[in-house]
């Protein structure tokens, strides 16, 4: 057989085995026996490094194929297999309120509490050092009396300068891009820390911003009532639809008081 | 109190707080954290920490990981199953939680692995790609199921505590019809 046809051959069968490993195909597809005795004649012709090393990767695909096939018969044989078809055929025939009461009742869910830990206490303290001092914040406890809470036009909004002339959705896709960095591996944020700004003005600004975000489609908000967080997470796509469409029309007002804000702690 | 029982109830007073109290990016605990805290015979006190907390509707779950029976996580779950009526007071809707029992299922089915795209088309028979999307993504977060190289889909850690995965199969397919409720009525009730 000439180099060529051979290193075809030898590509084959290294192609072949990855594509059983990789789409999860039955690895009974695979004749090895039959791939076994087509390779070793080529042992003999080999003439380069090259092909030496694709006759071991040929080898060592076929070998994780016969691995597969043990997997494959212990799986087949135990009391979980099911032919996929037949699950699918299942899951499409079956109501969402069906599926959801199947998973509830398989579903015994993990008891545990959380606590402060030395990593906890650490991040407290970074935050502790960060605060800016009520000086430095500029708190004039205010007297007199308090205006009554109002619904914010955009326009308004313009022009109290609270926000900026620039196109709006902008403004919206910077902030996203800021929190998609800001969130690191996580995913995710506390909704406070991502608001908290320096001044009262800045973190108002943050806040009704962050709601556009939600509404919009860009992130996603989670409260959790029992801890009292709010955790917010950026989306990889935007999501088209808007919320009424997605069946969350959920309005959630969240007060920002201007004292807690001057003693940092929004949110605690 | 005799001096043997103060040190079993200590032990498992401290097994309590080994297995609540998150510690780590999962809660519970492994074989030799136990054993270190608890001693040799660790998996005594846990049997009977597993006793104690069965009276009050919780029990101990172990989750072998390889060979080393040392390298087992302990977990607390409950013990028996909530209801569906009560999915939301757990943070869950009922689309999601349809969405989670088809993801288990399809991936249970091939083996315990799936291509991304596979789970995302068979989902997409029934669910909009933007809710797909997003519970994919909060599945991956709270360990449900784990994604490997080539965009496979994996069952995740929380899935192997957390889900009878022979019962999940059962009722799919209509084999357990034992405590089958009519729960579209549940959840209109």
């Amino acid at each position: 057989m000439s180099g060529i046809k051979r290193r075809e051959a030898l590509l084959r069968v290294i192609d072949l085995c990855r594509t059983v490993e990789e789409k999860g195909l039955d690895p009974f597809e695979v004749d090895v026996t039959q791939m076994f005795d087509k390779l070793s004649p080529f042992l003999q012709e080999i003439k380069n490094q090259e092909e030496f090393y694709l006759d071991i990767e040929a080898v060592l695909g076929l070998a994780g194929v016969i691995f597969q096939q043990g997997d494959w018969i212990k799986h087949r044989s135990s009391l979980l297999y099911l032919d996929p078809l037949l699950v699918m055929f299942r899951l499409q025939s079956l109501s969402e309120g069906t599926l959801a009461d199947i998973m509830m009742r398989s579903w015994h869910p993990v008891v545990s509490k959380e606590c402060l830990s030395p990593e906890g206490i650490r991040e407290a303290l970074t935050y502790w050092e960060n605060l800016p001092s009520l000086k430095e914040r500029g708190v004039d406890f205010e007297t007199g009396e308090m205006q009554r809470a109002a619904e914010a036009s955009k326009d308004s909004l313009l022009g109290m300068g609270v926000i900026r002339s620039r196109r709006f959705i902008e403004e919206l896709e910077e902030l996203w891009r800021e929190l998609r960095e800001g969130v690191g591996d996580e995913g995710e944020m506390s909704y406070w820390e991502f608001i908290g700004a320096k001044t009262y003005g800045d973190t108002v600004k943050r806040a009704y911003m962050t709601s556009f975000l939600v509404s919009y489609g860009y992130v996603d908000l989670e409260i959790d009532p029992l801890e009292e967080r709010i955790i917010i997470r950026p989306l990889k796509h935007r999501l088209m639809e808007p919320l009424e469409d997605r069946g969350e029309g959920l309005s959630v007002p969240i007060s920002i008081p201007k004292d807690r804000w001057r003693r940092g702690r929004l949110g605690g | 109190m005799a001096e043997g029982d103060r040190d079993v109830w200590g032990k498992l007073a401290r097994a309590t707080q080994l297995l609540f109290y998150r510690r780590h990016r999962q809660p519970g605990a492994r074989g030799w954290e136990l054993k270190r805290a608890l001693g040799r015979n660790y998996l005594e006190i846990i049997r009977l920490l597993d006793q104690e907390i069965q009276k009050i509707g919780l029990q101990v779950k172990e989750v072998p990981e390889g060979d080393d029976p040392e390298s087992t996580r302990f977990h607390i779950v409950l013990k028996g199953s909530p209801p569906l009526a009560e999915a939301r007071t757990f943070g869950w809707r009922i689309d999601d939680m349809a969405i989670l029992a088809v993801t288990l299922a399809y991936i249970l089915s091939k083996q315990g692995k799936a291509p991304a795209k596979e789970v995302e088309r068979v989902l997409s028979e029934k669910f909009p790609k933007w809710k797909i999307e997003r519970n994919l993504d909060r599945f991956i977060r709270m360990g449900y199921i784990s994604k490997g190289e080539k965009d496979l889909l994996y069952l995740g850690w929380r899935s192997m505590v957390e889900v009878d995965q022979k019962t999940l199969l059962s009722l799919l397919l209509g084999r357990d019809r034992g405590e089958s409720k009519d729960a579209e009525g549940e959840l209109d009730r």
